[in-house]
């Protein structure tokens, strides 16, 4: 199978040629931006993108419903749904997910997550610790395939009991009678549980050769690796470093601190580990971590030519990546450019028989 | 100042009609969009203010069909059934808001404390009908908050924690901060939860004497009341009543079972009390124009009006007298009843509701000393 490609949906507010302004931005984030959000649909169709990643978060509209309003404004791009138990019974979750399949054509995928922060699980009346929230989430995916086996199951876990469950709207996409599972974070739990209930297990980019030795558990099982990062991709390095520089530089005072207070109050192994990778700013010639410590985590990033960013990202194909979930700085152009000059170079790659190229500069 | 007449009607039928005849097992999960939507707009050219979008196993989710059905459509409004215990309050809000700002706040919420059981479990809601209406309180209680515009809620009870919460979308409506909330049931403890919480309490149909009184307490406190029932209107009073007839003759055993089956599980004081009421009825009817008829095959929804157009709209202006101020209906087939019902009965209540305002008006300019 091809390498997928998805992309984070741009939230509300964010503007092409404006980088986003966390001050401006942060009121329109939290509503249905439907007009430029389909248009970002459509672009990311054009750019060959196989869904989009729909964020769930306190600051943001609920992403199974902006999904259902961005699917009915498009026909081929799918939502990758994230949802963290604990907020909803399993049982209306699944009705929730089966009916968005069935008014979207069935273009749902669901990324399953636990939530990074303590404080904002307690919005919503969670009060589960790190380690909890994971067992939590074994039982709640338990009772999804339950469900989309076709119920009438029972189950009396610590978290969760339901008695022969039933729903009869049936999830319909295709062939498929549940959707895809990526579960998300970099944990042994996260990998444990995307081995167990997941069809990929979702980490932030790293180092290729520890992507490759912490994947192998998953790949030995047939759970696919995606990885989360950004991209900037420019005609010439030089061109992409001064896009990559100035993103910091332009970068309002005060967000470092800002990401900072947001990564003390995590729990999340992903995010701390990210945080402190950040001390080592090229993990290799074309991964840099420069940005992580002003826009967080997702921030780590390919930089370099379109042709050094392609060989980025086969170079993590070939530690078993075959899904990448990718931002960029404005999205929708770095989507655009990733689409037309990344990509084809991308596919060329995968269509011929030679082995992956090193990336330029890898001896230096 | 008095109250004007709402109407609204039920989606459960869309594309799936008569689906309370037989088990629930053959109600159909993914009814026709096509269906549905017709319906709605049927709606908006008719006097309905809202299609109630009903929750359960058998069913979409509400939330979700409302804004699709909601993006097609552009003056109704939708009331989206919700059961307490299935979603964080938190989530709820979130899910209500980011639907009123796609829908340009045309939203509206039914809250329902469950009738089975056994339908509950199926969602890992293991709790009793009495413990189910306190939760639905405290439920309501946050979303209240939430919706108060406070910038952090903070809830300690029984049954939810909330700390510093924060849900960034608003309730968006060019008329309100809030969503108008309604209330599902017979019982004492719903009337006490719409009396605390909601803006009108919804109940099955009985005769308007036997409303009157119950309903009172909530009309001290200014929360409506109003009326889950069928509708079956034709030109001549005989000709209704033979409809309604042909209505049941349709239905046989199976229909029965399924009914007895269901209030067998059903701990709903609603869903029972009806259907003890139409079991008593002799003949089916309640009063001359409220028959029981279809309630052993359709269950406590299909408590019906039957009659010509004038017969209705006096039986509904009978029902205005008693304190009654809103209509939930459902038809068979709901698209032609609906129809009927905009043509021939609205025009009819709306001259009898002013000639009943000005009497009323007139009544009171007289002065108490009398």
């Amino acid at each position: 199978m091809p390498i997928r490609f998805h992309w984070r949906l741009m939230p509300g507010g964010e503007r092409s040629g404006n980088i986003r302004d966390r001050g401006r931005t942060a009121r329109e984030m939290a509503f249905p931006d439907l007009e430029a959000q389909t248009e970002f649909c459509r672009a990311a169709e054009h750019a060959g993108a196989d869904s989009l990643l729909v964020n769930m978060n306190y600051g943001m509209p609920d992403p199974v419903l902006l999904a259902a309003a961005l699917a009915h404004g498009t026909e081929r791009i799918r939502f990758m749904i994230a949802n963290r138990p604990g907020l909803m019974s399993p049982t209306l979750f699944v009705q929730q997910v089966n009916t968005l399949a069935a008014l979207s054509g069935g273009r749902v995928h669901l990324n399953m997550v636990v939530g990074h922060s303590p404080e904002e699980q307690r919005y919503y009346g969670d009060m589960l610790d790190h380690d909890a929230r994971y067992e939590r989430m074994d039982d709640y995916l338990w009772i999804c395939h339950a469900l989309w086996d076709g119920g009438g199951a029972d189950f009396h876990g610590r978290y969760y009991q339901v008695e022969k469950a039933r729903l009869n709207t049936r999830f319909v996409a295709g062939d498929r009678d549940r959707p895809e599972i990526f579960v998300g974070g970099s944990s042994a739990q996260a990998r444990a549980a995307a081995m167990r209930h997941g069809t990929c297990w979702v980490r932030f980019a790293g180092a290729p050769d520890a992507v490759r030795r912490e994947a192998e558990p998953a790949l030995d099982a047939g759970v696919e690796l995606g990885l989360r990062l950004s991209i900037i991709a420019r005609p010439t390095r030089g061109e992409a470093l001064d896009a990559a520089y100035g993103l910091i530089d332009r970068s309002e005072s005060g967000r470092a601190g800002e990401e900072r207070d947001f990564v003390r109050t995590s729990d999340a192994v992903s995010m701390r580990a990210m945080f402190a990778m950040a001390d080592t700013e090229w993990l290799t010639p074309t991964l840099w971590t420069g940005a992580i410590r002003k826009h967080g985590a997702t921030a780590v990033a390919l930089v370099g030519s379109h042709r050094e960013v392609a060989d980025g990202l086969m170079e993590f194909a070939a530690c078993g990546a075959s899904n990448f979930i990718l931002s960029g700085w404005p999205k929708l152009e770095e989507m655009v450019r990733f689409g037309e000059h990344v990509l084809p170079l991308i596919r060329a790659m995968e269509g011929s028989a030679s082995p992956v190229p090193a990336a330029d500069g890898e001896a230096a | 100042m008095t109250t004007r007449l709402r109407f609204h009607w039920s989606l459960s039928q869309a594309g799936d009609g008569f689906r309370r005849s037989g088990a629930t097992s053959r109600m159909i999960g993914l009814p026709s969009r096509d269906a549905q939507l017709e319906l709605c707009r049927c709606a908006e050219r008719n006097g309905i203010e809202s299609m109630l979008m009903a929750i359960g196993f058998t069913r979409p989710d509400p939330t979700l069909l409302s804004l699709s059905l909601g993006m097609d459509t552009t003056t109704v409004s939708f009331m989206v059934a919700c059961r307490a215990g299935l979603i964080s309050p938190t989530m709820f809000v979130q899910q209500i808001n980011t639907l009123s700002a796609v829908l340009g706040g045309r939203v509206c919420i039914n809250i329902v404390g469950g009738h089975t059981p056994t339908e509950q479990r199926y969602y890992g809601d293991f709790l009793e009908h009495d413990d189910r209406y306190a939760r639905t309180g405290e439920f309501l209680s946050v979303c209240e908050a939430f919706w108060s515009g406070r910038e952090e809620v903070d809830f300690n009870g029984r049954y939810y924690t909330i700390e510093k919460g924060r849900v960034s979308t608003p309730f968006v409506s060019p008329e309100r901060r809030a969503p108008e909330i309604f209330v599902g049931g017979n019982s004492g403890q719903a009337l006490e939860l719409a009396r605390c919480h909601a803006s009108c309490l919804w109940r099955f149909a009985e005769s308007p004497d036997a409303l009157r009184e119950k309903i009172a307490p909530l009309l001290v406190d200014g929360v409506e009341t109003g009326l889950l029932m069928g509708l079956i209107v034709r030109p001549e009073h005989d000709e209704a009543v033979a409809a309604a007839n042909r209505l049941i003759e349709r239905f046989g055993a199976e229909a029965r079972d399924a009914q007895r089956s269901f209030v067998g599980r059903s701990d709903s004081v609603a869903y029972n009390s009806t259907f003890s009421l139409a079991n008593s009825s002799a003949d089916g009817w309640i009063t001359p124009t409220l028959w029981s008829g279809a309630v052993p095959y359709l269950g406590a929804p299909s408590m019906a009006l039957v009659g010509s157009a004038e017969e209705v709209a006096d039986a509904i202006i009978e029902y205005r007298r008693s304190g009654i101020t809103q209509f939930l209906f459902i038809g068979w087939p709901d698209h032609e009843e609906m129809e009927r019902f905009g043509r021939d009965v609205l025009p009819l209540v709306r001259a009898k509701e002013r000639a009943l305002e000005g009497a009323w008006a007139a009544r009171q300019e007289v002065g108490p000393c009398r």
